[in-house]
């Protein structure tokens, strides 16, 4: 089945990349705007090898672990205070679910403004929209904790403390791993417009900037390259979530 | 009742307040003793307030009126001589059996040498050797009940609190179980105090069996059990057991028309 599963995914792939190229070699097309994954390889392995593209990564990969890292730092409290204190829930429930429901990229602009061109701008612009996710996931796992669990702990004679330590926070985990997820696609964009709007360097800048010249396979290498980025960071989380999260295996 | 009452429930009512809804009397001046060592049954129907009498006598649950007492010393809370196996079991997931096993110990302070030791030992007592590194996804019902029991076991509380532990199991396993729970008993000799809606389980493990009114909750019934020790499966099909069944099922038969 597994074996199955890799075969079928990889095939649509395939076919899609090589219909692409098979109906641009039958067709004449206009090179300003089209290209084909021939032309994108090679100019993936162009930039690999020009040394360009590692340093875009850098960047870019600066800023969103700047911006992801607050947001684990900052969210995850935030949630904890909101599931653990219903007065804190009430008050930042409300305008917390606004900001996390309205498009915070349009934002973009003005964080630029405030906090200029640099790498902290596009930092904060990361942290903007990764921290939702870890705040609404914490909070929610802190309210699903099973009451069953926390009375088998006061049974015992279990504090506060112990319910926090023992029960609330190990059942938190998995909520925070899937917040990780959601974050990570929530964050490359942060990076991406923020380097579209104001940077000089970063694969954002690339995107753009290559765009804006008409150097199709060269712009879509910036885009090969974040997709293969984000499915890599997307499957490291999951790999982390059997390691912090063991008992999660067997639940799915 | 045999011997001096070592749980004694006087007048216990609790009357649950549930927002915006109409409160519910789920237990109304229960009285019951309890002697040491004695294994006792609560059966009645559904929302009667067994359980309810359960996490009083644990001291989960305040009583808004009367009290428990336990060898002269009333319940003001959770503590080492009391401990609870639950029907859904309440292992932590996260934890394997062997630190399941341990929690009651780790949150009484118990040394981890010691608690790993005693562990082992009440790992040992329900057969599940072999499965200490286990998580609770990989076990059967039976199997995770048997951890519950373990754990609650692992402190040596006096007082034993079951809250219907076997209803979550198909039935043979449930057979399995009593026989199991049975045999432990024989070892330990705690005091039982025992929830459960099968007759016939009040009846082949306890020496007594209380059935209790519709809610809220009374004591209605007290039916000695006069069966010898120790009690096998066969036991079950002879006369005397099934008269037992019969007192205990026609004490309680009009209270579950009124509850039903």
């Amino acid at each position: 089945m597994a074996a199955r599963r890799l075969v079928l995914g990889t095939l649509s792939v395939v076919a899609f990349v090589v219909t692409w190229q098979v109906v641009l070699s039958l067709i004449r097309w206009d090179p300003f705007f089209m290209t084909t994954p021939w032309l994108i390889a090679t100019a993936v392995r162009e930039q690999i090898l020009g040394g360009r593209l590692w340093h875009d990564m850098a960047v870019s990969a600066e800023a969103f672990a700047v911006g992801f890292a607050l947001a684990i730092v900052v969210g995850i409290p935030v949630g904890l205070v909101m599931g653990w204190r219903r007065r804190a829930a009430y008050a930042l429930d409300p305008l917390l679910s606004a900001l996390y429901a309205s498009p915070l990229i349009a934002l973009a602009p003005l964080v630029i403004i405030t906090a200029g061109v640099g790498m902290g701008a596009r930092a904060l612009l990361v942290f903007l929209l990764a921290v939702f996710p870890f705040v609404f996931n914490t909070y929610a796992g802190v309210r699903c904790t099973d009451q069953l669990l926390v009375s088998v702990v006061r049974s015992f004679g279990g504090t506060d403390r112990d319910l926090y330590l023992k029960v609330i926070l190990p059942s938190v985990v998995p909520y925070v791993v899937a917040a990780a997820r959601l974050a990570i696609g929530r964050g490359l964009i942060g990076v991406l417009v923020g380097e579209f709007y104001a940077a000089s360097e970063g694969l954002g800048f690339a995107i753009s900037r290559f765009g804006d010249t008409y150097r199709l396979p060269e712009m879509f290498s910036g885009i090969l390259v974040l997709a293969v980025v984000a499915v890599g960071l997307t499957s490291v989380v999951r790999r982390l979530e059997a390691v912090v999260a063991p008992w999660r295996a067997g639940q799915r | 009742m045999r011997g001096s009452p070592y749980i004694v429930a006087d007048g216990v009512s609790v009357t649950f307040r549930p927002a915006n809804r109409a409160p519910v009397a789920a237990l109304a001046d229960f009285d019951l003793r309890v002697a040491r060592g004695e294994f006792v049954s609560l059966v009645g129907p559904s929302g009667c307030g067994k359980s309810t009498f359960l996490n009083v006598v644990l001291g989960l649950l305040r009583a808004d009126a009367g009290d428990v007492r336990i060898d002269g010393r009333r319940v003001d809370g959770p503590a080492p001589d009391r401990a609870m196996v639950f029907q859904e079991f309440g292992l932590l997931p996260w934890r394997t059996v062997e630190a399941n096993v341990e929690l009651g110990l780790e949150l009484r302070g118990v040394a981890s040498a010691e608690r790993r030791r005693r562990a082992t030992e009440l790992i040992d007592l329900v057969g599940l050797t072999g499965f200490e590194r286990h998580y609770p996804h990989e076990l059967s019902g039976g199997m995770k009940q048997r951890v519950g029991l373990a754990r609650a076991l692992a402190t040596n509380p006096e007082i034993l609190l079951m809250d219907e532990p076997f209803a979550a199991l198909d039935a043979q396993t449930r057979d399995l179980m009593q026989a199991e729970l049975l045999r432990v008993w024989e070892r330990s000799r705690k005091t039982v105090v025992f929830v459960t809606h099968s007759i016939e389980e009040a009846a082949y493990l306890s020496d007594r069996v209380i059935v209790l009114s519709a809610r809220p909750g009374r004591q209605k019934a007290e039916i000695d059990v006069r069966l010898p020790r120790p009690r096998d499966y066969e036991m079950r099909l002879s006369p005397e057991f099934n008269e037992l069944k019969l007192a205990i099922w026609n004490a309680l038969k009009e209270e579950l028309k009124a509850g039903a």
